[in-house]
């Protein structure tokens, strides 16, 4: 690193170190957007109707779950942890909600979310009180949670017909858009705020960059913690239930392939792993870049064999462009 | 290379003419020449961002010059990586250490070169250990060499480095090696420092050393040559014997420090008022039971040896560490201890030693940093309010002088004074009522430095009492109202240092050893 200063003559401009000077660059979300309408441009040239109206709202409706889930992991990452347990998490409140729809009626949304937020809890009292890293305790959590949603039921179960119209909160629509957007965005607005807005949502900022620092300028570094990975819960748990409501039932293996996905779209984003850096903003680009993918991939007709590596390839290369490696010395 | 090489060498072993090095938007380097003669021990120092780690850089081969020669006995050289330096015998012991913390000492020795030791094809461990006593000899360093890198001390450490680039340079049969040491002695005890240089002395008799050091005190004493950089640009180059640091900061800064280098005429009278008082604090194994107090706008700096406990006192009062016994008042009022929330609640705040690891959050920016402890200030309906945070940060990068191209730029890209500004800011926009400060200048340039002290005075003036410990007695003595000397885990003497009744150094130092 090249330091620079001249101090001892105060009027002399302003310097900036050389390193700073390179780092003045593109903020990361621009290249995720940039990258975002190639593909899009690139799947509308292979089909048109990759742009129709339905099919627009399809890659909304699904990346709205993968927003969710992805707002939740990027709330673990930013504290400098990792949620492996939203997969299992998901596919426990998938069971419980389908199961509880019909007694509990529209009481049903915020039990699930409160049961999402308690395992979050949980998680969060593994990693700061027990003092287990994230990446084990949640590995354990959501073991737990997948042998819970299993034992629950075994097999997909249906939402009784009786009560489709509970689920009309979600499946419903609202001029001519889906209601699970105005789900997703709302939720993406609560988050943002969170985050980004208050003083507790600003310490999993600082405890991410700094836990030492943030422990010693007084910052509760236990609570902040705990509220990341109850954040993360939360989101995992919503994601649950909109899955569950749009298939009009649960299923406890549904949340598997989220745990990496969630991931994906977080970093994809220009969330650093390392903590600190990044936000929802970034998560809300991540997950639109992997959903139009997912999306485009299918409409354009890719074989469902090569998907997957071009999905892995665009992960990659969407990662060199975002992700802002001059802030971490060494990748590990 | 056609233009074939007319240079003198002088005597010389190594010799730079001509290096020039930009990066976007700074020249670094600008024309610098440099000679290193066989046997010596070059200082070289210059502030930050004069261009001396962007010279050492190049010398071993991680950056590459835009222009400029490097030869090294006659031969022009231009190393593309530190490996390929050392076969010239140029190698460098790096402020962060290059060493890999869980290999045992003499993996670490010939790692990457352990081809000397194949037999049969694999390593023969017995040949290893025989040769890593031998060399660790040399440094006087006596340790197993099975023990894991990472249970040895910073100055072993640092000691081992010099014995594998030593090892090296001769296992590439370079005559007279060069080792550039880059702040070596920030990282050791006075104990440590005076060994280092005693085997540096030793070393110096077939290798010639490039120290780099913000102490100009060790500069001056340990070195037989001192070559000043500037503005990426040469200034000059002097024997040390007849050097004079006050010389030397003048060259480095290019203007004259008045005698009153650490603001003494800005030096007031602490208010009557007692702010913070310590009363028969203990922490069992650091210090035994000790009171004093501290005054509005008094600053009271603790000194003594390492082991001498001040450093623990400081922690305690940060909160970062529970005492045995005793209690603390600020105003008054009985402190709750152990955490450091308490404490920072209450209205103490903390300029760490180590500022990269305990006072940034280096990846954000200057307005979240400064902002931290103030958050609960900045809302409006409940959530913060953006044009409240700006205000906040920028009337602090206002007052403080923090030189920054805006309050968004993330905070690593600062110098190590301007980030030192950012901390102090930090808890200055918190009103803090007591601050500790723990070595405010370590790490920060002559000019810098400067600012900071500046900065001292004025917390004093708005009466805020402060305890500081410092690099140097002189700081000690010319930044405080008051002295409080420990010595083996006691509160010795105290020692009054009002603007007109400096002790010097020579009056302390009975006390303190």
């Amino acid at each position: 690193m090249i330091e620079s200063e001249r101090p001892g003559n105060v009027a002399e401009p302003q310097e900036v170190s050389a390193s700073a000077k390179r780092r003045v660059r593109v903020p990361t979300i621009v290249y995720t957007l940039a990258l975002l309408f190639v593909v899009g441009f690139l799947f509308a040239l292979g089909n048109r109707n990759f742009l129709s109206l339905y099919n627009l709202n399809t890659i909304l409706s699904f990346g709205a779950i993968l927003l969710m889930v992805g707002l939740g992991q990027m709330s673990a990452i930013l504290i400098g942890g990792i949620d492996l347990s939203v997969g299992g998490l998901m596919s426990f409140i998938s069971v419980i909600f389908t199961i509880l729809v019909h007694p509990l009626g529209y009481l049903v949304y915020p039990i699930c979310v409160v049961v999402g937020i308690l395992f979050g809890y949980l998680n969060g009292l593994l990693v700061t009180r027990v003092k287990i890293p994230s990446f084990i305790a949640t590995l354990g959590t959501g073991g737990i949670l997948t042998s819970l949603a299993l034992f629950v039921s075994a097999r997909p179960v249906n939402v009784p017909s009786s009560t489709y119209g509970i689920l009309d909160l979600v499946n419903a629509s609202f001029l001519g858009i889906n209601n699970i957007l105005y789900f997703g965005f709302v939720v993406f607005m609560i988050y943002n705020i969170i985050l980004r807005r208050t003083a507790i949502g600003r310490n999993v900022f600082y405890v991410g960059s700094n836990i030492r620092m943030s422990w010693m300028s007084g910052i509760n570094i236990v609570s902040t913690r705990n509220f990341a990975f109850m954040l993360s819960g939360a989101g995992a748990a919503i994601a649950g239930i909109l899955i569950s409501a749009v298939r009009y039932g649960g299923d406890p293996s549904v949340g598997g392939v989220y745990v990496l996905s969630s991931i994906a779209s977080v970093v994809v984003g220009g969330t650093a792993l390392t903590g600190g850096t990044g936000g929802p903003v970034n998560t809300l680009f991540g997950v639109l870049l992997l959903s139009v993918l997912d999306n485009g991939m299918n409409v354009v007709g890719i074989d469902p064999y090569f998907q997957q590596s071009i999905l892995g390839l665009m992960i990659i290369i969407s990662v060199v462009l975002t992700f802002d490696r001059t802030k971490t010395p060494i990748i590990k | 290379m056609n233009n074939k090489v007319e240079i003198d060498m002088n005597g010389s072993v190594l010799v730079l003419r001509g290096v020039s090095k930009s990066y976007p938007g700074v020249v670094a380097l600008d024309r610098v020449d440099l000679d290193v003669k066989p046997s010596e021990i070059l200082g070289l120092v210059g502030e930050n961002g004069a261009g001396k780690s962007t010279l050492m850089k190049i010398l071993v081969g991680l950056d590459q010059p835009d222009a400029g020669q490097m030869l090294l006995r006659g031969q022009r050289i231009s190393p593309r990586n530190p490996a390929d330096a050392i076969r010239h015998g140029i190698g460098m012991v790096f402020q962060e250490g290059s060493l890999v913390p869980n290999l045992s000492v003499k993996d670490n020795l010939f790692l990457c070169h352990e081809d000397g030791f194949r037999k049969f094809g694999l390593l023969s461990s017995r040949s290893m250990v025989q040769t890593a006593r031998k060399v660790l000899e040399e440094v006087k360093v006596d340790i197993d060499v099975d023990t894991p890198m990472f249970e040895t001390t910073p100055a072993t450490r640092q000691m081992i480095e010099i014995a594998r680039l030593l090892w090296l340079s001769r296992l590439y049969a370079q005559q007279n090696p060069i080792l550039i040491l880059d702040e070596p002695t920030t990282v050791l005890t006075d104990g440590e420092r005076e060994t280092l240089f005693l085997i540096l002395k030793e070393i110096k008799k077939s290798a010639s050393v490039i120290l780099i050091s913000h102490r100009l005190q060790e500069i001056v004493e340990e070195s037989d040559r001192i070559a000043i950089l500037k503005d990426g640009r040469n200034v000059t180059d002097m024997a040390a014997a007849d050097a004079e640091i006050s010389e030397i900061e003048r060259l480095m800064v290019g203007h004259v420090f008045s005698s009153d280098r650490y603001r003494e005429d800005e030096q007031a009278e602490p208010q009557d008022e007692v702010v913070l008082k310590v009363d028969k604090l203990s922490k069992e194994g650091f210090f035994e039971p000790l009171s004093f107090e501290v005054r509005r706008g008094e600053i009271v700096s603790i000194v003594g040896l390492v082991g001498s406990g001040k450093e623990k006192v400081c922690e305690v009062l940060n909160g970062l560490e529970r005492p045995d016994g005793g209690a603390i008042y600020l105003d008054a009022q009985r402190l709750p201890m152990g955490a450091p929330s308490y404490t920072v609640k209450a209205g103490i705040g903390h300029i760490p030693i180590d500022r990269r690891s305990e006072g940034l959050a280096l990846g954000m920016s200057v307005a979240e940093n400064i902002n931290l402890l103030v958050l609960k200030n900045l809302r409006s309906g409940g959530v913060l309010s953006s044009r409240m945070e700006r205000k906040n940060a920028a009337r602090w990068i206002e007052e403080c002088r923090v030189k920054t191209p805006s309050m968004n730029t993330m905070v690593s890209n600062l110098s190590g004074g301007n980030q030192q500004k950012v901390v102090i800011s930090k808890w200055l926009s918190s009103r803090v009522r007591f601050l500790v400060l723990d070595h405010p200048t370590r790490g920060v340039d002559v000019g810098a430095k400067d600012e900071i002290y500046k900065l001292i005075r004025k917390l004093a003036s708005d009466g805020i009492g402060m305890v500081i410990m410092c690099d140097t007695l002189e700081e000690d003595i010319g930044l405080s109202n008051r002295m409080l000397i420990m010595k083996d885990g006691r509160l010795v003497r105290e020692v009054d240092c009002s603007a007109t009744r400096k002790p010097t150094p020579a009056d302390l130092i009975d006390f303190i050893v």
